[in-house]
């Protein structure tokens, strides 16, 4: 058996895909994990995989043409969840996206392989890529930007799944001509878009601190305005704190102001 | 009538939200426009929600009235004429401008903007066609924009503003002529149904337009919608939802709202309700309202003349299956997808799924399981391959009993009564079920 230790990242599982394809050892004899092993087994060949963007690119070429935009887009979904926080105990992430691809290369109409939610993997896959979609849209409407002195829209989250590279897409198409940065405090990453630009996905662990807490003048005036609004929008007779709750989660409510400012 | 002059904005918009709070449409829904480089804004078909308030409902839209003076006295509304409330009105750049800055922090999906009527509905609709104007050709907003239509304004007017506008509704307000001329002696049925068949009509000859050029501007491009008061009125469930199937059928409404009757006039035209809005009711009928939009039913399958009102204890579509038992079981393996749609723990999503997945390898109750069926309400209508899931009888009384075993399934006011109320309850409706109002005590 030989199993390849993949980066967690689209182009590391991807390259991960192509090693272990191209390296003929047969699909039953070959795994893929995307996080080191707890414990090296015994009689296991253990091969590091260096992510290389031409593998990678490959490989997104084959989905896309096979297989369809859309499962591609899928599949990069899912390898972008977190693991751990979607159902724990599953296959690894690394080895359903692989067998889920021999699948679908393997069937007659491989746009259809995400249908087959009887193969474990396939499901496994299909949970992951709804768990990143879920989140990104719950975070569509509970990111908050506020408008720092200089004029940039910033916006921080704490998202259990790797969403930026979705917030990116949307909020480049709705605010073309903002400066705005979205900040994922857990991975320490950010989306940085210029205005008219397009947007681009940068490690920001040394993100100045000081200068996303300095507001702009107008920015406390807009924030009593909303949360003003949000206060007299209630209706008292209708009440219900259970309902809100499941609607908006707890754990998101830290980023959103209507919750943390009182009026 | 408080005399008001030189509110703030925070004011305003407090006075003006609170008067909006009572019309339920707050959706994003129905549209894909993607940004266009240059202004602000994109909207999405789901819709966004983008806060849940303290009733836990979404709030999508910065729903406000342009203002709450009104001329007309219709009695279940706090904005009328001789209500004593305080009255603010915004300007059309007050509007423009908490539009462009809530979008832009993304507290909001777009503007649902209303008004009481001023002056006349000319004149209202004068101001709505102005505000929404600027918010679309100045501040370049491309976001979603929902407006009323007032009823009685120049049709023109509304032609004007249908092409500025993303979704445009009138209210029913309430399901009946006879109860609309008891509540609301300054509106009548007629000039409601008017501009809803003159939008109806617009979108019709759009869509051809825009199949001839493709750059035709979009005439209320998300389709219209309408709200109905429920309890207010003695109107049945029965009554309600025929009403909804016809808008849906004859005037192609996108969605039908209903909205629990609130007292807040405290008219003696109006019920009194002691026991709060009758929120239950609504919510069995947003559920008739969905079998109707997705799951193929008709209102005179779920209810008729003889059994006018939804049962409390069990949603619409248990009631329906409970009442038909010889569609069941349904082979998961074999129905076709309508069929699937009509067993109860079985939604629109899983019924595609699992069409789908039947395709690759047969399903067993695991594999629902997964696909997201719910198993505990489907388990007593369904077979995969020829077997149930235990040994359960198809039999109304037995189904029934364990269906109401599920907690979860019985709204909390009916979980927090006592036995007095359960006995209130139509003993004969019960007895449809073969269950007596003892043995349901016992249960809850």
């Amino acid at each position: 058996m030989y199993t390849f230790i993949c980066e967690n990242s689209i182009d590391g599982i991807f390259t991960g895909v192509y090693d272990a394809w191209a390296s003929g050892h047969g699909h039953q004899n070959v795994r893929l994990i995307s996080h080191p092993p707890e414990n090296y087994e015994l009689f296991q060949e253990y091969i590091a995989v260096a992510p290389d963007s031409q593998k990678s690119e490959k490989v997104a070429a084959t989905l896309k043409n096979r297989l369809g935009e859309e499962v591609h887009y899928l599949i990069c979904q899912a390898i972008l969840a977190n693991e751990l926080t979607t159902r724990k105990g599953g296959p690894d992430k690394a080895d359903c996206v692989y067998r889920t691809i021999v699948l679908g290369l393997a069937m007659k109409n491989g746009s259809r392989v995400l249908e087959a939610l009887g193969e474990p993997y396939v499901h496994r896959v299909f949970e992951l890529s709804r768990a990143t979609e879920a989140e990104s849209h719950h975070l569509l409407g509970f990111l908050r930007f506020c408008e720092l002195e200089n004029g940039v829209l910033f916006a921080a989250i704490h998202p259990k799944n790797n969403v930026l590279p979705v917030l990116g897409e949307h909020f480049t198409d709705r605010l073309p001509l903002e400066n705005f940065l979205i900040y994922d405090e857990i991975r320490r990453l950010a989306v940085v878009h210029k205005a008219g630009k397009n947007y681009l996905i940068a490690d920001a662990s040394s993100l100045n601190q000081n200068i996303i807490t300095q507001y702009s003048q107008n920015e406390q005036t807009f924030r009593r305005l909303w949360c003003a609004f949000f206060e007299s929008i209630a209706i008292d007779a209708r009440k219900n704190p259970r309902l809100q709750q499941q609607n908006i989660p707890k754990r998101f409510r830290r980023d959103i102001v209507e919750f943390n400012e009182r009026t | 009538m408080y005399i008001t002059e030189n509110l703030s904005l925070t004011e305003k918009l407090k006075i003006l939200s609170d008067a909006a709070k009572y019309d339920v449409a707050c959706t994003s829904s129905g549209i894909d426009r993607s940004g266009n480089g240059r202004g602000m804004g994109n909207t999405l078909a789901p819709g966004i929600c983008h806060t849940f308030s303290a009733d836990g409902r979404c709030i999508s839209l910065l729903k406000i009235l342009f203002t709450n003076e009104c001329i007309f006295r219709c009695a279940y509304c706090q904005n009328n004429c001789n209500t004593d409330a305080a009255r603010a009105s915004f300007t059309p750049d007050e509007i423009c401008t908490l539009t462009m800055e809530f979008y832009r922090r993304n507290y909001i999906e777009g503007l649902f903007l209303s008004s009481g009527i001023l002056i006349s509905p000319n004149h209202t609709m004068e101001l709505i066609y102005e505000t929404i104007r600027k918010l679309r050709e100045i501040h370049h907003f491309n976001g979603y924009i929902h407006v009323k239509a007032i009823p009685g304004a120049d049709p023109l007017l509304i032609e004007k503003t249908g092409f500025l506008a993303d979704r445009m509704s009138i209210n029913m307000e309430l399901p009946t002529a006879q109860s609309l001329r008891a509540l609301a002696p300054n509106k009548s049925r007629a000039a409601i149904l008017k501009p809803m068949r003159m939008i109806q009509s617009g979108i019709t000859q759009n869509r051809y337009d825009v199949a001839l050029y493709r750059q035709a501007p979009r005439f209320v491009p998300a389709g219209q919608s309408t709200q109905m008061i429920i309890g207010a009125t003695p109107e049945t469930d029965y009554q309600v939802i025929k009403v909804a199937e016809s808008l849906y059928q004859n005037f192609e409404l996108k969605r039908v709202f209903y909205s629990a009757f609130i007292n807040v006039t405290h008219n003696r035209l109006l019920p009194a309700l002691p026991g709060g809005p009758p929120l239950l009711r609504e919510h069995r009928l947003y559920q008739a309202d969905w079998l109707l939009r997705y799951y193929h039913f008709r209102a005179d399958e779920l209810l008729c003349e003889e059994r006018p009102d939804f049962n409390v204890f069990l949603d619409p579509k248990c009631d329906w299956a409970l009442r038909h038992l010889e569609y069941f079981p349904v082979e998961i393996n074999r129905a076709d997808y309508t069929t699937l749609l009509r067993v109860p723990g079985i939604g629109a999503k899983s019924a595609r799924r699992i069409v789908k997945a039947r395709r690759m390898n047969r399903l067993d109750f695991t594999d629902l399981k997964k696909i997201g069926v719910v198993l505990k309400r489907a388990l007593y209508f369904i077979t995969c391959s020829g077997k149930m899931m235990y040994h359960t009888k198809l039999d109304e009384n037995y189904i029934c009993q364990n269906l109401m075993r599920d907690k979860t399934q019985i709204p909390k006011e009916l979980q927090n009564s006592g036995y007095e109320q359960l006995s209130l309850f139509d003993a004969e409706h019960l007895a449809d079920f073969g269950i007596n109002a003892n043995a349901c005590s016992s249960l809850l």
